[in-house]
């Protein structure tokens, strides 16, 4: 399902959702930290690889990643909160997509590259029904930043690329949104569930001996969350 | 606001890192201009093929084919496989310009017989017309160089486990120098050093070389202007006491005196036009005296642009796009295609207005005029490169019967005694005659070519330097260090060449084919029959077909399958042709145009290996 249409749907939802609630009243606990699981799949968009002695048709891809969730939220009126959210810097892994072989180097499916990822992202949170309702969905946009480092280039990569190579990636600066849904717990305690989309953009260069070889990649993360978390 | 609070948090600083964390570091650069400095370490592999993917991929054409059949020794499988790297040194311009060049490598991979020490093979490559030339692209079939670098990756490094050292010279790839120092001695044997030097440092780096190492055996090669360049190459290295062990050099303009003087006095090879403007602008800018403007020795049509014009940017697959044997530079006017002087030539007026007296004006007059010979003839037009002024001055130099190169007078072998025109000048300084001196080479040497050559003449240059070196007593005769040999079997009494004497022989096989209105399959088998039936003994012949046994077989079976190809398209044009004479010239004209290029590289290439297998 598109993204804007889950958004539509939380909202939806939420409308018939609301409950009343026993949890203790929000303003005196408008700080809330949470601990839980980023659930992350790519579907990354790049053209192919270009660059001088690069045939056409050299893409990538990249793999799913699991890390820590943690968030601090804030609540600043009874439906708005603001959260920044961030995730222990995954590993992210890149894998060639494209011919089998170049000559006789393999390619298609050979783990390419290995970077860490910083990607905290800030979101101001609309939180629907009562705040002292138990379950409150929320729907939420804001931005994310993201820098990568640890770039590291497999010994299949530097094979394929012909030999030692420094890659950068730029940092992201883009669009983030997320919906999801709170269910309040006795004692402050609380779990939820999200999705998140941000909008992560690079442009990625290689240079292997004075061959520099780049291409712009679009990573289009969708991310879920799950997690609990604390109220004080 | 709210935002630059909560960024400003003392939380995020923990989330703040250096925007670069270790990575993946690239090779060492260098910016050393110190001649031979390897500039990056290790160089970049553009790509790698084992010994079946590299068969296949040769298989995938005709002369790929055969080329395989060479290299696997018949049997269709390589030894090895082979790694191309392509690499940057510095080295030094025509005019002590302190600049970079490129050059590949190509490693052997593979098994115990393509690891551990290998022998090094140093090629120098022919004349190219595009600054884009590169060795090391063998991914890229439109390249200039791909056929040059496929021979010598199949024949050495994949046949016989070799490292070659190929560099795409000064003014080509990658090159920070704005022309090639064409027929430039002291550069290019210098240069040759320079790249071999940068190899050396690349294979023993110990970062992607770990395969392989440098056994220390050192054979130095090369073809056309790579025969000349590698001719030059061991001298330098002579000179600097470094290690030969053997040197074949193929093809090569080695007596440029000599074979500057029968140029110009009107005896033009195949390819004059693009050799002359490289030659000329070497000459330019290593010597400064060659014209105050280029409209001084160019025809006005010409003069314009003609000292930057080669090698040119234009990559060589959009140079050669159109019709087969097309080449923009000449469809677009900026060359002439075979005309280089004009077919008026000088008058006898014409000489004595510049003070030549009459009696000598008239005997060079004749001696200009155009030549009967037809080949020599094509070299005359009315839309020529050079004028006339350029070809009296040097015959003045060239013909003054005190002032004969020794190998054109047929009175010796030695370089004329003073020559003076500029031209001539610089040929002479430049002819390995010179280069070499009365210095013997400490190396064997094998001089390959094919008599027929209409591009660059056997007589004069190989013929020569073996009479050179002859009356040293270095050649001339079994277990003499230097030894020639050519891979044309043909009789040097066959008028009009081997060329004409197969042209008969194939028309009378292809109108016989005619009337029995035989498929063209039937037509190629029995041309190739024909032309392998001139010279039976060159071949092993059974019931599967007709293989070579030596160099001279090679060559025979190059021109055989030339003439196939020729007789079939003729065959089955649109409009059939019917005539013998047609067919005749046809096969005429194709063997002489590839006799060069793709007849004798792969034959002396055969003669190359054998020869260094015995090192």
């Amino acid at each position: 399902m598109k993204f804007t249409q889950r958004l539509v749907f939380a909202g939806a939802c939420a409308a018939f959702a609301c409950m009343a609630g026993s949890a203790v009243a929000d303003e005196a606990t408008p700080n809330t930290v949470r601990l839980g699981l980023y659930f992350v799949s790519f579907h990354p968009s790049a053209p192919d690889l270009s660059g001088p002695y690069t045939p056409p048709g050299l893409n990538l891809s990249m793999n799913s990643v699991t890390t820590p969730y943690a968030a601090y939220l804030r609540d600043i009126t009874p439906h708005f909160t603001i959260e920044l959210a961030g995730g222990v810097p995954p590993n992210t892994e890149a894998v060639a997509r494209g011919p089998a072989t170049l000559g006789s180097v393999p390619y298609n499916g050979q783990l390419i590259a290995k970077v860490k990822w910083f990607s905290p992202s800030l979101l101001f949170e609309y939180n629907f029904c009562d705040p002292s309702a138990a379950l409150r969905p929320y729907v939420g946009v804001g931005v994310n930043y993201t820098s990568f480092y640890n770039r590291e280039v497999s010994a299949a990569g530097e094979a394929i690329v012909g030999g030692p190579t420094s890659v950068s990636l730029s940092h992201s600066m883009g669009p983030a949104a997320t919906a999801g849904v709170a269910y309040k717990l006795p004692h402050h305690f609380q779990v939820m569930a999200s999705y998140s989309y941000a909008q992560i953009k690079s442009d990625f260069v290689a240079n292997t001996s004075g061959i520099v070889r780049s291409t712009s990649v679009n990573f289009h993360p969708s991310t879920w969350v799950v997690g609990a978390g604390y109220s004080f | 606001m709210r935002i630059g609070i909560v960024l400003g948090h003392a939380v995020l600083a923990a989330f703040v890192l250096s925007s670069c964390g270790s990575d993946s570091t690239g090779s060492s650069v260098s910016s050393s201009s110190t001649p031979g400095t390897l500039l990056e370490n290790p160089p970049a592999r553009l790509a790698s093929l084992s010994a079946t993917d590299f068969g296949a991929a040769l298989s995938a054409t005709g002369s790929g084919a055969q080329l395989l059949s060479l290299a696997s020794a018949g049997t269709g499988q390589l030894k090895c496989g082979v790694d191309f790297y392509l690499y940057h040194y510095a080295t030094t311009g025509g005019a002590g310009e302190s600049i970079k060049s490129s050059g590949a490598l190509m490693v052997p991979t593979g098994g115990s017989a393509c690891t551990g020490a290998r022998n090094i093979v140093l090629y120098a490559h022919g004349t190219a017309m595009t600054s884009g030339y590169n060795l090391a692209n063998i991914a890229d079939p439109t390249n200039e160089a791909y056929s040059e670098a496929a021979l010598n990756a199949a024949m050495y490094t994949a046949g016989q486990g070799y490292i070659v050292v190929a560099p795409n010279y000064a003014g080509y790839k990658d090159s920070t120098l704005s022309y090639h120092p064409y027929l430039n001695g002291g550069q290019n044997g210098q240069e040759m050093v320079d790249a071999l030097t940068a190899a050396r440092a690349a294979i023993s780096g110990g970062n992607l070389f770990t395969t392989v190492s440098d056994s220390g055996k050192l054979f130095v090669t090369g073809y056309s202007e790579g025969g000349y360049v590698a001719m030059a190459a061991q001298r330098a290295l002579q000179a600097k006491g470094m290690t030969v062990t053997a040197g074949v050099h193929m093809s090569g303009p080695y007596a440029l005196e000599a074979f500057g003087d029968a140029i110009l006095s009107g005896n033009v090879n195949i390819g004059s036009t693009v050799f002359v403007p490289l030659a000329t602008t070497s000459y330019q800018k290593a010597y400064g005296d060659m014209y105050t403007a280029t409209s001084d020795i160019y025809e006005s049509a010409y003069a314009s642009g003609i000292d930057t014009l080669l090698p040119t940017g234009i990559p060589y697959g959009t140079l050669t796009a159109g019709a087969p044997g097309s080449n923009l530079l000449f469809s677009t006017g900026k060359l002439p295609e075979l005309a280089l002087f004009s077919s008026t030539t000088p008058s006898v007026s014409d000489m004595t207005a510049l003070g030549v007296p009459s009696a000598n004006a008239t005997q060079l007059a004749a001696l200009l005029s155009v030549p009967a010979n037809p080949l020599s003839a094509s070299g005359f037009g009315s839309s020529n490169l050079l004028k006339n002024i350029v070809r009296i001055q040097y015959a003045l130099d060239a013909f003054n019967p005190a002032n004969m190169d020794g190998l054109i007078a047929g009175t010796g072998v030695g370089l004329a005694p003073a020559p003076a025109y500029p031209l001539r000048k610089h040929l002479a300084a430049n002819d390995q005659r010179a280069l070499w001196g009365s210095t013997a080479p400490t190396a064997p040497m094998l001089l390959c070519g094919g008599h027929n050559d209409p591009t660059v003449f056997y007589s004069v240059n190989t013929s020569g330097m073996m009479a050179y070196w002859g009356v040293a007593g270095l050649a001339g005769g079994a277990g003499k260090p230097i030894q020639s040999i050519d891979v044309d079997p043909s009789s040097s009494s066959i008028a009009g060449g081997i060329a004409t004497q197969v042209a008969t022989a194939v028309a009378g096989t292809y109108m016989a084919d005619l009337a029995a209105s035989a498929t063209p399959a039937k037509l190629a088998a029995d041309v190739g029959a024909t032309v392998i039936g001139l010279y039976p003994s060159h071949f092993s012949i059974t019931a599967s077909g007709a293989t070579p046994i030596d160099a001279q077989g090679v060559l025979i079976g190059a021109i055989a399958a030339a003439a196939e190809q020729v007789a079939v398209g003729d065959y089955t044009a649109a409009t059939q042709v019917t005539s013998p004479t047609q067919v005749g010239t046809d096969i005429t004209t194709a063997v002489v145009g590839v006799y060069h290029g793709d007849l004798v590289p792969p034959a002396c290439t055969v003669a190359a290996v054998q020869y260094f297998s015995n090192f």
